[in-house]
């Protein structure tokens, strides 16, 4: 008998127990094993070891996933029981939280029981679940239990009535929630069979702690009108209904989308360096020799890539924040990743051979669906602006999009397939350094009368300003070029530029999959730059910012690198620039963050800092903002492509600005800006909103006469006014 | 089938064009392959793939640079070029010299046909696909948008832009042919065609290794750059009548068009 003796305790295994040997105790233990068995037989059935061997056996370079293990490991703890990046969705966040920490309460609860019951006191005859303990121990168990049937239930609210288009629906999708819930009910009713039998006769020593059970307790007045040898019959057949239930869960994690609970906290382990671009880096020396660029069959992936594909419980929050998905286009980023799974599973099936051996067959031979066309399509490849929400967006550290920009390297420097629009953005890249194709020797005449410093005349300057293509050639753009000289010179900034010296900083290139000519365009930067001493560059684009801050390193070009939004802050902090004129009628101001500067540079506050300085209207929000900002629809080389499927995504994002009850859209991005003024444009809201990029409202209100240069800023001046 | 693609190289259509004396300033362009003879190469490459079988010889007369285009054109997909580098006949060439030259290098090549671009967007003279055919004593066909070779390459049928039309011609082969835009679309060189074509074979000759001596035909003696663009004017004012007014006081005192 256990527990005997303690009076505020309860029997473990009360009338499950008969007399003599414990038959039942030692068939739950040989269950407990075969589960166990079960599960790893699951493992093998499921395919989990042959797709283990797929990523151990991946070729493709890696980078170094241990070091610093003990800060890994407690982000990881942090992450996994804090739920840090979970909780980024509210709704979603504190159901999982629930059903998260019902079950590690659950585990906890059961560990102890067994402890004191089959460990404890068979060796040493000490029983310590008794008293305040145990009454501890009753309530922690009761109340987490019914904190996870919340959870379970949330999560069928969202399923079932909220149905978000992005839930995916498949087979054990229908099953697992009904399952736990059943595994949670069955235990209360249990208890509550128990209390019934054993705790409300008023005699009970365990009577006046009754409540300490408090579900259990409550469910229990269900059963106060039946009588004993019922409520033990009942008892025992749910007993091991609960029991069975329990361990069959332990074998379905093998099965399902549950084994996330092992893979996602190893993959958080493993996360990427959160301080660099989450695309891979190509080393200058693989053009002399590699074979083959990008990816487009598994040897080429990393064994890192292949494991994301395990780590991935099909949570969707990617798709719910990918703005292509969002705008209807064939773009899911939780099924680039498992299309990439069921390749691998397609391949590996293929690659054992008759002994179980595991070889890479080769693509001669295999006969399954390919991984760029058939398991991904050419659409969704296409489809990513490279805005990183998802990235963003994933509890389990998975890099989605990046997989996409694997896939069109191989298609565009392998291949030469693209969109034919990007023909000439090549062209014009290789050509006049510029995806306009606009004669490389213009690229200076923005500032024409401006009297801007070349840095070929001043010799050296403290700032290089690095305009990059959109403010030199774009005309809309080319004003905020004029803008940030003319701020930069009232200033007092040493600084200068390098006119026709300067190139293009080959975001674009590096985003469609053009490695080759981005880094022709890199190294002739970073020569120049270098010629020129240069130590500290401004730039005016996003884009231009993080490559030149980070992927420049790479190529052997490390330069201090600040956005004008960090510069102009500093300055109008430091009193360098007065904001002495309030500008009328903007309104209500919405600052759209750009994905370059905030997800990838996590730059919010210097640009807000700003639009209030200016003290002209009021701040407001749109729906996405900060982290979760939504794209304008131009990154990754999107700029340049005809967005002919779904609707647009300029449009989705400047309707969201119209919601926030804006009148005026600022952004610190030429892309965003164009791609935004666009919208405002294409669905006639002239007459509600207006686009500016900040640079343009900080010299209006430094009172920087727009009208002394000769570039076409006349509509600027029409329109601030 | 084996086929001949002449190239020039040429300044980009947006590089700054400075003249000096009877030519332009070489210094400070960004040269590339003339774009209709892109069009002709990649019409060979599409004859050649749609074949499986057969070569495509790039020819190109043009100073040490030029190796560039005829590199491009290899990465491309061209199996071997002929590069006429001798700058002192180059300077000299009309079209008349080059298509000389280009007659003399193409005459040691074994071809089915030869594609040009309809002219070369520098000096737009759009003569050389002629004479070289007359040179070589095979017909020509120019404007070419559209190429279809008969399957025992005796014939090309051939559809050509004429004003305001289109006309199917068909011609035996070896012939000559210029590519007008619309006839395919260049492909973009992919990254193992420009490692590969780094390593293909170019063969260089002078003119004199050639036998060609006969000399250019015309001279060019002068070049001048269209007048430079007027900036646009304003006129201000809120009353439209008076804007209107002064409109038409500019249209006849200034500009003297009304």
């Amino acid at each position: 008998m256990h527990g005997s003796g303690a009076e505020i305790s309860r029997e473990v295994f009360w009338n499950i127990l008969g007399p003599g040997f414990p038959t039942e105790q030692v068939l739950l233990y040989v269950l407990v094993v075969i589960a166990f068995l079960l599960f790893f037989h699951g493992l093998a059935k499921s395919g989990f070891f042959t797709r283990m061997k797929a990523v151990t056996s991946a070729k493709g370079p890696d980078v170094e996933r241990v070091n610093n293990a003990w800060d890994r490991f407690w982000y990881m703890v942090v992450d996994v029981f804090g739920h840090r990046k979970i909780l980024r969705e509210p709704y979603q966040g504190v159901f999982h939280l629930f059903i998260f920490w019902g079950f590690i309460a659950l585990v906890i609860t059961t560990a102890v029981v067994f402890l004191q019951a089959d460990v404890i006191w068979p060796i040493w005859h000490v029983w310590f679940m008794e008293g305040n303990f145990y009454l501890g121990l009753s309530l922690f168990a009761d109340v987490f239990g019914l904190v996870a049937i919340v959870g379970i239930l949330m999560a069928m609210a969202r399923r079932y009535f909220m149905k978000p288009t992005w839930l995916d629906e498949k087979g054990e999708d229908k099953v697992i929630l009904w399952f736990i819930l059943a595994i949670l009910v069955t235990g209360f009713v249990v208890e509550a069979l128990r209390i019934q039998a054993t705790e409300t006769d008023p005699a009970s020593p365990m009577n006046p702690y009754i409540w300490f059970s408090p579900v259990g307790r409550t469910v229990a007045f269900l059963f106060s009108g039946m009588s004993m040898d019922a409520l033990r019959d009942t008892h025992v057949v749910l007993w091991w209904t609960h029991v069975l239930g329990a361990l069959g869960f332990i074998v379905f994690i093998a099965y399902s989308k549950l084994l996330h609970i092992v893979m996602t906290p190893v993959n958080i382990f493993l996360r990427p360096d959160t301080a660099q671009p989450p695309i891979k880096v190509m080393p200058p020396e693989m053009f002399e020799n590699a074979e083959t660029f990008g990816i487009h069959n598994l040897e080429e992936y990393s064994w890192k890539d292949l494991f994301d594909t395990e780590a991935c419980m099909r949570c969707g929050r990617c798709v719910e924040v990918c703005p292509a998905f969002n705008t209807d286009k064939p773009l899911m980023p939780r099924d680039v990743i498992q299309n990439i799974r069921t390749y691998m599973e397609n391949k590996a099936k293929f690659a054992l051979d008759a002994d179980g051996n595991y070889h890479i067959i080769p693509d001669e031979e295999y006969t399954g669906p390919a991984l760029i066309g058939d398991g991904i399509e050419k659409d969704t490849i296409w489809a990513c602006t490279t805005c990183m929400a998802c990235v963003e967006a994933c509890p389990a550290y998975i890099l989605q999009f990046p997989k996409l920009i694997d896939l069109r390297r191989y298609m565009v420097m392998m291949e030469s397939d693209f969109p034919a629009e990007v023909m000439d953005v090549f062209k014009g890249m290789e050509n006049n350094s510029n995806p306009w194709s606009i004669g490389a020797h213009t690229r200076a005449d923005w500032a024409k009368g401006l009297d801007v410093p070349l840095l070929s005349e001043k010799g050296e300057a403290e700032y290089l300003f690095y305009v990059g293509c959109a403010g030199a050639f774009d005309d809309l753009n080319k004003k905020v070029a004029v803008s940030l000289a003319k701020i930069f010179k009232a200033a007092g900034l040493d600084f200068a530029i390098l006119g026709t010296e300067e190139g293009c900083c080959g975001d674009s290139a590096k985003k469609i999959g053009n490695e080759y000519v981005y880094q022709a365009l890199a190294m002739a930067n970073i020569e120049t730059f270098k010629a020129y001493n240069v130590s500290k560059i401004i730039t005016m684009c996003p884009h231009g910012y993080t490559v030149l801050k980070h992927d420049y390193k790479e190529l052997g070009g490390s330069f201090q690198v600040f956005h004008y939004t960090e510069i102009l802050d500093k300055l109008i902090k430091q009193g360098k620039i007065t904001l002495k004129q309030p500008i009328e009628n903007l309104g209500a101001i919405t600052y759209h963050d750009s994905c370059y500067l905030g997800r990838y540079n996590k730059i919010y506050d210097q640009p807000r800092d700003i639009l209030k300085a200016l003290k002209s209207g009021s701040l407001v929000e749109m729906k996405s903002n900060h982290a979760k900002s939504f794209c304008c629809g131009a990154g990754g080389g999107r700029m340049w492509m005809e967005e002919d499927l779904g609707t647009r995504i300029n449009q989705k994002r400047t309707q969201e600005a119209e919601a926030s009850g804006a009148k005026t859209i600022c952004t610190a991005c030429p892309f965003c800006y164009t791609m935004l003024s666009d919208g405002i444009k294409e669905l006639e809201l002239s007459e509600k909103l207006q686009a500016f990029d900040i640079a343009q409202l900080v010299a209006k209100a430094a009172g920087l006469d727009q009208k002394t240069n000769n570039s076409g800023n006349e509509d600027e001046q029409e329109a601030a006014n | 089938m084996n086929t001949v693609v002449c190239i020039k190289q040429v300044p980009d259509t947006e590089t700054l064009i400075k003249v000096q004396g009877a030519g332009i300033v070489t210094e400070g362009i960004k040269w590339v392959m003339n774009p209709y003879d892109e069009f002709a190469v990649e019409e060979a490459l599409q004859q050649k793939e749609k074949m499986k079988a057969g070569a495509v010889a790039i020819v190109s007369l043009g100073p040490d640079r030029a190796i560039e285009a005829i590199r491009t054109g290899l990465a491309m997909g061209a199996d071997t070029a002929v590069h006429i580098n001798d700058a002192a006949y180059y300077d000299k060439a009309d079209p008349y010299a080059t298509a000389a030259a280009l007659a003399a290098a193409v005459k040691g090549l074994q071809y089915d046909a030869i594609f040009l671009g309809k002219q070369a967007i520098d000096d737009d003279a759009a003569q050389v696909p002629a004479m070289l055919a007359e040179m070589l004593g095979i017909p020509a066909v120019t404007m070419v948008i559209k190429f279809e070779v008969a399957a025992d390459k005796s014939t090309a049928t051939v559809t050509r832009e004429i004003e305001g039309g289109q006309a199917v011609v068909e011609v035996p082969l070896p012939a000559v042919f210029s590519a007008q835009k619309g006839l395919n679309e260049p492909r973009y060189a992919s990254l193992p065609g420009i490692m590969k074509a780094k390593k293909k074979p170019v063969d260089v000759k002078t003119a004199a290794d050639l036998g060609v001596s006969d000399g250019p035909k015309t001279v060019v003696k002068e070049m001048t750059l269209p007048p430079a663009r007027q900036a646009g004017k304003v006129i201000g004012g809120d009353d439209a009548a008076a804007k209107a007014k002064e409109l038409a006081r500019i249209l006849h005192e200034e500009v003297k068009i009304v």
